[in-house]
This record gives structure tokens, sequence and C-alpha cells, in this order.
């Protein structure tokens, strides 16, 4: 599945808003883009209109209350301001370092967290303010893949009744047999042995557990599947194969994924699109091609020059190392968030948030297709990178 | 591995005796479940100065093969037994548990994965990093305070002598493994061992400490053995590596002899398995099947039923590490020759 070539892969209207001028993402007009609210019809049919974003996100805003203390005022500001949209049968890949609020947004992006401000819509619809069976109709078609397979399932249910539980909540089996015979199907579709459905998830390992996971997941037959750090707690030798799997089963079902990660080299290797967060913020959004060779936010380039180098004889390759941690997301700095550990930072960078723009120096071949919240998008950074 | 003392590789160190010599280790565990054979005849050479990756999956053998050189392993329902196990001199081969731990500290140290876990939340760094020196140097309160914020100072963190009366809630992640690494090297050690020390960090901070254990080791001269599963880790810091599968070593080397030629089909595909950021390629290819359980090993090669070159001598007959025509390079694989030679 090369990432670049990919039938279903998004156009390059989709890094913004379809519709809307080039440069900018995140303005109202991203509305326009979708259908309106009333678009009827069952959401796990058709795929909609080519071209058209399944999941849009606007203006996402989510903050934690900090600390225990009682009457603690400060907030944790773990999304602020993300938007982003996610094409049908595309992967959107979202990586940045621990506390970055990937997530949170993974959590906002399914309904299973209200944003304080901002939005969800899928295919038109508001995932926060749907009602009845509008809403149970969002939850099928949104599911969520979760990091640790072990806490995940219910130890005490066989893998049938895990893998059956959707079917039953939403009422998409009737009888014993019709259950039995699509939790068989789903297991299939993972490669487990349809017989491993009475047994229950202790006598699995980490990498039949994830696969159980989505097959718990696709049980609703999904238009978008939310990847929350699936592969990290797996063997190295069992990732590739849960990788391998959900590329697979993208390229079948045509199913939408946003994978959340922090390895660098499985999001490149999933991703359509990579988006990098960076303390609540997107950084930079755009094919994962463009955004992994040529990064234009000084922060991209930071975190792929942090990855460990593939051969010893790469040692001395000059790179950024960030110094210290990302700072507290309870007191972000002012303006762009990352200028405290920026190697180009200027004055205006503590003062002004920087947009998310087409970086002025992007060849014509690419851009569009890419946008960075950067003052210096493309400057090169002394020393430079290879 | 037998030439890993003599390597002439950090010619600076080598009149110091090596960090680490072990052979023919073995560690088995009796539960209720049965006996549990967790490593098996390893044997482990690291000079004064060297970086030997150990790298595995887990349920390899890794970390109790660290644990058993610390002496760590807890009596009851472990048995730990080795030819040979000389740390930087000491024979610890026939020690007991008291011999050992007078060593712990001063002349071999452990880092753990999860420092936070490891660090008393109730106490101060100050006075944990100042408790060395306080119990092996019978320094004051105040003296041992003032050693424990140099020893931050070592390990990169800002304003020293301020963040010494801080407590480990107030540390970030990484700084949290810092101060763990810096406990450890408090005293100096010959040998520090480091199990998977930055498998919970991001990589941003990951290469901040593989750059600090680095420095520690040219500077102080320590022979590190770095626990991992991360091939990356590996291509990052280390001399040599020693692939661990099913709790025994199956091949050894100089880190680019085993990325560029793995002599053993496990440490190809594991190769194979991971994605190339340069080269995203068409698909990954991963190994079938899941680690072995090592209540139910499988018979003759224990990778073999995941195996692309498996042949039937590989079911019945399990093949001993043997030593290649690349001095320092072993493998335990009937097929080793034609692996090597094998394009990656």
């Amino acid at each position: 599945m090369p990432p670049s070539d990919h039938p279903a892969g998004p156009g390059p209207a989709s890094a913004g808003p379809a519709g809307s001028t080039p440069t900018t993402v995140g303005t109202p007009t991203v509305l326009s883009a979708s259908a309106g609210p009333n678009t009827s019809g069952p959401l796990t049919a058709d795929a909609p209109t080519t071209g058209e974003p399944l999941l849009v996100a606007t203006g996402l805003r989510k903050t934690y209350r900090a600390g225990r203390g009682l009457g603690s005022s400060s907030r944790v500001h773990a999304v602020d301001g993300v938007d982003l949209t996610v094409a049908a049968g595309e992967t959107l890949g979202v990586v940045g370092e621990s506390g970055c609020g990937k997530s949170t947004l993974a959590r906002l992006l399914v309904g299973l967290e209200r944003p304080d401000s901002g939005q969800v819509r899928f295919a038109g619809l508001d995932v926060g303010t749907a009602r009845g069976t509008r809403r149970r109709e969002l939850r099928r078609a949104v599911q969520m893949v979760f990091q640790d397979p072990v806490t995940s399932l219910n130890p005490r249910m066989p893998i049938l009744d895990v893998v059956a539980e959707p079917l039953d909540v939403h009422k998409l089996a009737r009888g014993a047999v019709a259950r039995r015979d699509r939790v068989a199907e789903l297991l299939e579709m993972v490669g487990l042995a349809p017989d491993m459905m009475r047994r229950f998830p202790h006598e699995f390992s980490g990498g039949q557990r994830q696969r159980i996971g989505i097959a718990r997941a696709l049980a609703t037959e999904p238009r978008v599947v939310v990847c929350d750090e699936p592969v990290s707690a797996l063997d190295v030798s069992v990732q590739a194969q849960v990788v391998n799997l959900l590329a697979e089963l993208q390229q079948r079902l045509g199913i939408a994924l946003v994978f959340i990660a922090h390895d660098l080299g499985v999001v490149r290797h999933v991703s359509h699109r990579v988006a990098v967060m960076y303390l609540g913020r997107l950084a930079e959004l755009g094919p994962a091609g463009t955004v992994y060779q040529d990064p234009a936010h000084p922060y991209t380039r930071a975190l792929l020059g942090s990855v460990p180098v593939r051969h010893p004889r790469e040692r001395g390759r000059e790179r950024i190392v960030l110094a210290g941690d990302p700072p507290s997301p309870v007191d972000p700095p002012s303006g762009c968030r990352f200028h405290t550990r920026c190697p180009i930072a200027q004055d205006i960078c503590a003062r002004e948030t920087p947009a998310l723009l087409v970086p002025e120096g992007d060849a014509p071949s690419v851009a569009g297709e890419r946008v960075a919240a950067c003052h210096f998008a493309g400057t090169p950074v002394t020393p430079g990178r290879e | 591995m037998t030439s890993g003392v003599t390597s002439s590789r950090r010619s600076p160190d080598a009149d110091l005796p090596a960090a680490l010599r072990v052979r023919d280790l073995d560690v088995t565990f009796t539960g209720r479940r049965g006996t549990v054979p967790a490593v098996r005849g390893v044997d482990l050479d690291i000079a004064a100065g060297e970086v030997l990756v150990l790298l595995g999956e887990s349920g390899s053998g890794k970390s109790v093969t660290a644990r058993a050189v610390m002496g760590l392993l807890d009596p009851g329902g472990v048995q730990v037994r080795s030819a040979q196990t000389v740390v930087a001199g000491h024979d610890l081969t026939a020690a007991d548990p008291e011999q050992v731990r007078k060593l712990r500290g001063k002349t071999m140290a452990l880092v753990f994965q999860d420092a936070l876990s490891a660090l008393n939340p109730v106490l101060s760094i100050g006075d944990q990093l100042g408790e060395v020196f306080r119990i092996h140097r019978g320094l004051s309160r105040r003296a041992a305070r003032a050693e424990a914020a140099e020893l931050l100072r070592l390990v990169g963190i800002p304003a020293p002598d301020r963040r010494v009366r801080d407590y480990p809630h107030q540390f970030s992640g990484g700084m949290r493994q810092r101060i763990l690494i810096a406990m450890a090297v408090a005293l100096g050690p010959r040998l520090l061992i480091a199990d998977e020390p930055t498998t919970a960090l991001d990589v941003t901070v990951q290469a901040q400490i593989l750059q600090l254990v680095d420095r520690l080791r040219t500077e102080l001269g320590m022979g590190v053995l770095l626990i991992t599963h991360d091939l990356g880790v590996a291509a990052e810091i280390a001399d040599r590596v020693a692939v661990m599968y099913a709790g025994r070593i199956v091949e050894t080397g100089t880190v680019a002899e085993v990325l560029d030629g793995p002599a053993h089909p496990y440490t190809a595909a594991l190769l194979r398995s991971v994605p190339d950021l340069a080269q995203p390629g068409d698909r990954l290819r991963p190994i079938p099947g899941s680690p072995p359980n090592l209540l139910a090993l499988p018979s003759g090669c224990a990778f073999h039923p995941r195996c692309d070159r498996a042949t039937e001598e590989c079911t019945v007959t399990r093949p001993q590490r043997r030593a290649l025509a690349v001095p320092g390079r072993s493998a335990a694989c009937h097929h080793a020759e034609e692996a090597v030679d094998a394009p990656v």
C-alpha cells in the first residue's frame, strides 16, 4: 500500500477545506465543504461524493481540570483549536510527543468526549448534538480500537460475546445463529479461526487480542475507525502483522482510519496524510511523503531527527536534538507553543500564534497539499538536517 | 562471542578488566504450572567502555539475564547457575548474596525502565541520591546533597541546586530517567545495566537519554549492558549486539555486522518487520505466529515454527551457538552461513 498512489487516497484539496482557498485551514469555510445537517439516508451506506471529507473537525478545544486541589482553577489545555478532515478510505496519521493531545483528539473524534468548543461532523451531522436514532447511527459509523488489547477486553466474556456486544447493542444480528455466524465472519476477517470464539481473552496472545479488538470495532460496519496506539503494546515481530491487517482491511472495506501513534516509522508506513501535534495544536499537516521528506515545521524536523538511525554509519548525521521536555499544557507558552524549544524562534513567535498556512517555499507540485503553523515555515535550520 | 574482551576497538580502556564476563548462565523458575527455562546457556562479554545491546522481544529472557547478573532474583522458586560470572574482576560465580550485594551500586548498577515506580515518592530527589553517598561514603546530609546536585548536573538537569529539593512527581518522565541514571552512576560503577531505559519515553527524549548514556560510558569508562526490543536503539548506541530468543542468545556480532548480514533468520525477520522511514515499502513482512511459550518450547530450534529457512533438521536438533568465520560473531542456526550471505 504505497501511500502515494493509494486509489482511495484523498485529493489535494483534503489538506485544506475543499473548495476554499488553499492558503488557510480552519476558517469557517470548512463547514460549507461538507453536506448540510439535514442529510438523510443511512450513515453506513455508500461513500460520500468524491472529495468531500467524511469526518470534519473544526476548532476543537478540550480542557480538563488540573490537579486534585479543591478549587484548583488551572486547566490542562489538551486540545486547543484543532481543525482537520478525514476523507473516506484514507488513513490520517497523528503523531506527537506524549501529552500533545493525541489521545484526547481520538476520543473527541469518536464522540467519547464532548469538546468545550468546536465540533466534529460526520457526513454532515454534528456528532455532539445528534440524538436518538441519529446518535446510534453515528456510534455505529465511527468506532475505536484501543491501545491495550488486554484491558480493553472483558476477561470474563468469551470472545463470542466480546465481539458480539456491538451487534447486540445495535441490534445487528437477529437470533443466536446469525449472531454466531457474524462473529465467525468477523474473526475470519481479522485472521483468527472462528472456532476460537468460545475461548476467553487470557487464552490469546497480545497480537491475537488486538485482532479481537479490531474485529469488535468492525462489527458495526463502521466508516471510520480511530486507532489509538494500536500496536504500541505489541512485540516488534507482531506489530507488523497488525499493521498489515489494518491496511488490508482498509483496502477491502474502504474504511477511513485515523491512526494515532508515537512510532513515526509505523505512522509513515500506514498513512496517506500525517498530522503533527504539539501541545494541543497542529504543527503540520500534509501528505505523508511531503511531511516526512521535506518537513516544513521546525518541530516536525526535530521529531524526525530524534528517530533512531537505521544503521550505525548514520550516527554522525546532523540533527536537531530538542533540549528538555515539552512545556506543561497547564500553562502553555504564548504565541507559537513551540517557541521555547525552537532553534529558529524570533520575537514574533512568542507574541503571535502562527496560522496553519501553506509554506511559501513549497514547490507548485505539492503546494496546497501541506500546511504548517510556523512564522518561518520552510526556513532552513542551522545546522541543517542531512 | 569470544573476542569481546580482547577486542582492541576501545584501546583507551584496554588496561581495565572486562566489565562483564558471563559463561553458560541458566535461570530456571519453578512454579505451579511447571518449570520455566527462562534463560539457557547465556554468554556475555563486555569490555570497559563498551556498549553491548541485548536485543529481544518480551519473554525472551533479557531482563531475567540482567537481574541474574545483578543478583536481584528472589531466591524462592528461582535457580540461577553459571559456569562463570565475573564483574570488573570480581568473581561472583560462587559468591553468596551478601558479597553480591556489596558490589551493587559501587561496581555494578541497574537502571530500570519505569522511573516513576523506581523512585520513592515521599523522599526528595536530593535525599534519594544523597542516600547513596551517606551509606557508601558516610557523608553528612549536607555534603551528600551537594554531591547529589553535582550528579544532577552530570546528567543534564537544569538548575540542579534548586531541583535537589524537589520530589519525583515534579519531574517529567525523561528527567526521572536521568535521575535514575544519575543514581546508578553515582559511585562510578564499572558495569551499568540499563533495562529498556527509553521504552516509555518519547523519541525526542529517547535521543537525549541515549546521548547521555553514550557520553557517560566514555567519560566514566563503564561497560554498558543495554536491554531493548528496539533495533533503532541498537543502531544508535551499540558497539556489539546479542540477540535473544526464547531464553537463548541466537546471534552475536558488532552492530554493523548484525544489521548488514544477520546470521540468524530471527534477526533477519525482525529487521524486515520494522518499517523503514527512508524507504516506505509496500507491505511489512511480519514474522508469522507469536513468540513461543517457555512452558512448551518447540522441539529442535525454538524458532523453527516461524522460520522461513527451517528444514527437517531444525525440527529435531537444537542448533548450538557456534563461532562464525568473522571473529566475534556467533549464531545458533543450522543455516547461519546461508543467512549471512542472503540479502536482508
